[in-house]
C-alpha cells in the first residue's frame, strides 16, 4: 500500500532502467501516533461528575411557632452518622479503612424522641441508660440470593419497613412500567415518553399527604466524613423517602451515642 | 536430493493500515477531551447512585478541601455578552462593591489586574490580597507563582490560600466566601442567577473524606445566605442500585 510501483514505459528501448519502487515508512508516524494518542487519554476526563440536588431550610428563626412544621414522633426516624473511632487511651483517633485508606462510618438511628417518651434524661440532669433507644445498624447493600431477588440489610432495611406503604405503590408502578401501561417501550423515544409518565407518577407517590411515610432526620458527628452523608443522602432515593432533612446534632443525641458506647463495648 | 530452497522475504511491515487506525483514534480522542482543569487541590468526590448528570454551564463550582480551605470556578454558558471574561470583570466589580460597603479598608482594581482575573481558573484567595496576587500574572513564571499560592505552596507565610469562610456568621456581616456567592448572583447574568435560584447553579466539590464539620461550615455559609438549595458533586457508584 505504502508503494508506488513504477513501470518503467518504454525502458526496453533505451537500454536498462531499474524498475522503482518507493516505499514510505510509517512506522516513525504510527510512533508519533501512539505518543499523541497517550497523551490525549491521560489528559481527557471521560466521565462526567454527577451530582445529588439538596434542599436545605433557611437558617432563620421561626418567630411564629405556628409556621413550624414539626414531624410527629411516629414517623420521626433520626439517623446518626459517626466516625468510628479506635478504642483504647487515645480517643479520637478515627478508624481508617487499611484497603482504601478511607474513614469508617458507623450509622446509629433511633425512632422518635431520643429516650422515647420518657426521655433520656432524668431528674437534676442524670442519664437514664434504661432510656437509650439509640440502635447501631450498617450501610449493607442488598443481600442477593441465587434466584436474584433482593433483600435490603442493614440501615436500608430499616428505612424500607418504615417506607413500605410507598414503597409497595412505586413497585407496582415499577412493574406497571415494564408490563407497558405506561406505553412502549420500543423506541428511544416512547421510552423516554413513558418514564417521564411513570416519574410522574411515582413522584405523586412519594408526595402523597395520605400514605403513611416517615420522616428522616440525617445527623452527623464532626469527625463522620462527608461519605456516609452521601451515602445516607443515597439510601433517601434508592428507598424514595420524600421527607428528610440534615439536621444539627443535639447535646441528647450526644449522650446518647456516649452511653450508647459506654453500655456496648466491643 | 534437493535442497529446499527459503526464499528470502522482506521483513518490510507495511505500517501503513496501522498509521489509518491511529490516526483515526487519535482524532477521536482529540475531539472529545476536555481537558482536566488545573484545581489548587486534587479530590476524590464520593459514590452515589444518582445519575443527573452536571450542569456544564452557568455554574459556580465550590472547590472544598479536607482542610477546610475554599476555592471558586466558575462556568458560563458561551453566549457573546456573558462570556467568561465579561463574566468574571462583571463579578469582580460586584464582589468588589459589597466588600467595600461593608468594610473599611477599600479595595479596588486596575483595569490590568481585571484582565488578569478574567483568565483565571479557579481562584481564592482573601479579597485583601486579590490585587497582588493578580499583579503576579505579569510577571516571570507568574502563572507558576500563582498556582503555588492557590494551592498553598507559597513560601511567603502571608500569602493565604482559599477564600475566608469564617465560622461566625451574621446577616449584617457576611464573610468573603458570601460575598462571593452573592455577588455571583448579582452579577447580571440571569441565566446563573436562575440557576443559582434552581440549586444547580451552585455545586460543592468535595472529598470522600473530608469531616461532616467542615461540610457542615459550608452549608451553613450558603444557607444564611439564604443559598438553600445546591447540588453535591459525585461520582456514580458502580453496581448501581
Amino acid at each position: 500500500m505504502a508503494e508506488v510501483q513504477q513501470s518503467g514505459g518504454d525502458s526496453g528501448k533505451k537500454g536498462h532502467q531499474k524498475k522503482m519502487q518507493i516505499r514510505v515508512d510509517f512506522t516513525p508516524m504510527v510512533d508519533m501516533n501512539m505518543l499523541l494518542i497517550t497523551f490525549f487519554m491521560l489528559c481527557t476526563t471521560m466521565i462526567k461528575s454527577q451530582t445529588l440536588t439538596i434542599a436545605l431550610p433557611t437558617n432563620e428563626k421561626v418567630q411564629n411557632e405556628e409556621n413550624m412544621s414539626q414531624a410527629s414522633a411516629d414517623d420521626a426516624v433520626t439517623i446518626i452518622i459517626d466516625a468510628k473511632k479506635k478504642p483504647g487511651p487515645t480517643p479520637g483517633t478515627l478508624v481508617v479503612d487499611s484497603v482504601n485508606g478511607n474513614v469508617v462510618n458507623e450509622i446509629y438511628y433511633y425512632d422518635g424522641k431520643p429516650g422515647g417518651e420518657a426521655g433520656m434524661l432524668g431528674p437534676g440532669g442524670a442519664i437514664l441508660s434504661q432510656n437509650n433507644n439509640l440502635k447501631k445498624s450498617d450501610l449493607l447493600s442488598d443481600e442477593v440470593n441465587s434466584v436474584g431477588d433482593h433483600k435490603a440489610r442493614g440501615i436500608r432495611q430499616i428505612i424500607q419497613e418504615r417506607n413500605k406503604a410507598v414503597l409497595e405503590k412505586v413497585t407496582a408502578l415499577k412493574k406497571d412500567l415494564a408490563d407497558g401501561k405506561f406505553g412502549s417501550l420500543e423506541t428511544k423515544d416512547e421510552r423516554e415518553a413513558a418514564m417521564a409518565k411513570y416519574n410522574e407518577a411515582a413522584s405523586k407517590v412519594r408526595k402523597d399527604e395520605n400514605i403513611k411515610k416517615p420522616v428522616i432526620i440525617i445527623k452527623s458527628t464532626p469527625e463522620a466524613s462527608y461519605r456516609g452523608l452521601v451515602d445516607i443522602l443515597d439510601e433517601m432515593q434508592i428507598n424514595s423517602i420524600s421527607k428528610y432533612q440534615i439536621d444539627n446534632l443535639t447535646d441528647v443525641d450526644l449522650i446518647m451515642l456516649d452511653d450508647y458506647r459506654k453500655n456496648h463495648k466491643e | 536430493m534437493g535442497r529446499v530452497k527459503i526464499a528470502r522475504k522482506s521483513t518490510f511491515i507495511d505500517m501503513t493500515a496501522m498509521s489509518d487506525v491511529t490516526v483515526l483514534l487519535l482524532t477521536f480522542f482529540m475531539l472529545t477531551s476536555t481537558f482536566l482543569s488545573k484545581e489548587p487541590t486534587t479530590v476524590v468526590t464520593p459514590a452515589s447512585v444518582s445519575t443527573e448528570k452536571v450542569q456544564e454551564t452557568n455554574v459556580l463550582q465550590v472547590l472544598v478541601s479536607p482542610k477546610g480551605q475554599v476555592w471558586l470556578t466558575m462556568n458560563n454558558d458561551t453566549s457573546a455578552q456573558w462570556s467568561n471574561a465579561n463574566m468574571r470583570v462583571a463579578l469582580l466589580d460586584e464582589v468588589t462593591k459589597l466588600y467595600n460597603e461593608s468594610h473599611k479598608n477599600k479595595i479596588s482594581f486596575t483595569a490590568q489586574q481585571k484582565q488578569a482575573f478574567s483568565k483565571l481558573g479557579s481562584f481564592g484567595v482573601p479579597l485583601s490580597q486579590m490585587g497582588e496576587f493578580l499583579d503576579l500574572a505579569d510577571q516571570q513564571e507568574g502563572l507558576t507563582k500563582m498556582d503555588q499560592w492557590l494551592a498553598g505552596e507559597d513560601l511567603n507565610p502571608n500569602h493565604i490560600s482559599g477564600i475566608p469562610i469564617s465560622k461566625e456568621n451574621s446577616d449584617d456581616n457576611l464573610n468573603e466566601f458570601q460575598l462571593w456567592v452573592k455577588a455571583a448572583r448579582m452579577a447580571g447574568n440571569d441565566n446563573l442567577s436562575q440557576a443559582m435560584k434552581d440549586g444547580m447553579g451552585v455545586a460543592i466539590k468535595a472529598d470522600q473524606n473530608t469531616s461532616f464539620e467542615v461540610i457542615h461550615m459550608v452549608m451553613d455559609n450558603l444557607q444564611t445566605i439564604k443559598q438553600n438549595k445546591f447540588t453535591l458533586l459525585t461520582a456514580l457508584k458502580a453496581g448501581g442500585e
